[in-house]
């Protein structure tokens, strides 16, 4: 519809957002903004809590202090319905795939919307085939999850939550799980989700691809925001010790 | 004394294994829709209703059976309610059924990955929809072979219904025993046909746990 106004708020907002797991306090007042169309990429030793902020982005995980809100919505863990409503702006993609196995990678795709949205059988069908053949899968609406590679059951993850038309869309560490010579597939079709505008906040480990797509990489450590800024000096001009260490522990 | 033929004693106890298979049915089937009930309780969000449900497992797990059958048959005639021990046998058996039937379907549902649970909701689903289209359809299949295992534990369990005084195989038996002053070979019978009965549901829970592992 009308994309010509600019909202006044950030797609994405977060403030002071804080969060334990009983006594460890694992995100200790994160403040990120991300804007429309924009590609975030948090990086960070494993711990530091990047998944943890992205699981929170759609309440995946609840946090005791700070607000967080999407497309000027806030988020509210009790409201079971505003809860739904927000999930439907925002996407997730696992590193563990998370196919729903009994049904096949079409069936997938389309349970959602379906089911959420009330899209008639056909219709979703018909979008569920387009959304496949964006991955690159056109020929496997039918195959179940087990009979694809690791690869292609990622694929078919992002075309089940691109499914739900999200604006925004969380990858946690996506391609970790992969075989080395899988990644790359995905990456490709990630990259033409950001070359599209889809705004993106992806955790990941993949340094190459992040500065490649990026545009903010954010370095996160102990549960802060560390460092933040483009790829070129994220990667290039690291000021903080902290992320001059990390990086240079990765080129090892 | 009147002398009992062989076939006599079988058509008799044939008859009255109708009502073993009636009541086991019953049991079954009022126990699976109860026990369904129970496990949507279990794993919604509403305060108190998880423990509330494990307790009233526990009561059923924690007491005997027997017990269980006094209680609901002299209980209910206490609370004026007219019934027979029919209906207290199948009121009973259904809630103890119930009790099991959602204790092992429980294990089921935890069985599925959480990453399942996380996809779906991530994907705006509510919980009935959650577990209607994602959880059961894979619980299921886990389910079935320790569900045909538990259907063997009912049918060997409507034998205390004999106590309230419920024709069924059991107490046919001891009928048979106290006319022919034959327990030995009245019981025989009665354990054969209880074999008879379990034996092929026990052999199919088994095949279905190979191929289900297969």
């Amino acid at each position: 519809m009308t994309d010509t106004h600019t909202p006044p708020f950030s797609l994405v907002d977060i403030c002071g957002l804080h969060k334990s797991f009983g006594a460890t306090e694992v995100l200790k007042g994160i403040d990120l903004q991300v804007k429309r169309k924009e590609v975030v990429c948090i990086i960070g030793k494993s711990g530091s809590g990047k998944s943890t902020l992205l699981r929170c982005i759609n309440g995946l995980e609840t946090f005791e202090r700070g607000s967080l809100s999407i497309d000027g919505q806030a988020l509210q863990h009790n409201h079971r319905e505003a809860m739904r409503e927000l999930r439907q702006q925002v996407g997730m993609i696992f590193q563990s795939f998370n196919l729903f196995p009994h049904l096949s990678a079409g069936r997938n795709v389309m349970l959602a919307p379906t089911l959420v949205k009330g899209i008639p059988k056909e219709d979703a069908h018909a979008r569920a085939q387009v959304l496949l053949e964006r991955v690159g899968l056109g020929q496997l609406f039918d195959r179940m999850p087990e009979q694809l590679s690791g690869g292609q059951q990622q694929r078919v993850a992002i075309a089940r939550a691109l499914a739900m038309a999200p604006s925004v869309l969380l990858c946690d560490e996506i391609t970790s799980a992969l075989d080395p010579e899988l990644v790359g597939e995905v990456l490709q079709v990630v990259e033409m989700l950001a070359d599209e505008g889809m705004t993106l906040i992806l955790v990941t480990h993949e340094m190459a691809f992040a500065r490649k797509v990026s545009d903010r990489v954010v370095f996160m450590h102990q549960g802060l925001i560390h460092e933040a800024g483009t790829p070129d000096d994220i990667f290039n001009r690291p000021q903080t010790p902290e992320l001059q260490q990390f990086l240079s522990a990765l080129r090892d | 004394m009147v002398e009992f033929s062989l076939w006599s004693i079988f058509s008799f106890l044939l008859g009255a294994m109708r009502w073993t298979v009636l009541l086991s049915l019953i049991a079954f089937v009022g126990g699976a829709l109860v026990g369904m009930g129970l496990l949507m309780l279990r794993f919604t969000k509403l305060r108190g209703m998880s423990t509330a449900v494990a307790w009233y497992v526990q009561i059923f797990q924690g007491t005997p059976l027997l017990m269980q059958l006094f209680l609901v048959y002299f209980g209910l005639a206490l609370l004026g309610m007219d019934t027979s021990p029919l209906v207290s046998a199948a009121i009973c058996l259904t809630l103890y059924a119930s009790a099991y039937l959602t204790e092992i379907w429980r294990g089921c549902v935890n069985a599925i990955p959480k990453g399942q649970w996380e996809a779906s909701t991530s994907l705006a689903l509510n919980f009935t929809q959650q577990m209607r289209y994602v959880i059961l359809p894979q619980a299921g299949r886990v389910a079935i072979a320790p569900t045909v295992g538990f259907l063997v534990q009912i049918i060997k369990g409507t034998a205390l219904a004999s106590v309230i005084g419920f024709v069924e195989l059991t107490k046919a038996g001891q009928m048979i025993s106290n006319a022919t002053y034959q327990p030995f070979l009245a019981y025989t019978f009665v354990g054969l046909m209880y074999f008879a009965l379990c034996y092929p549901l026990s052999w199919w829970s088994q095949r279905l746990e190979k191929r289900r592992l297969a």
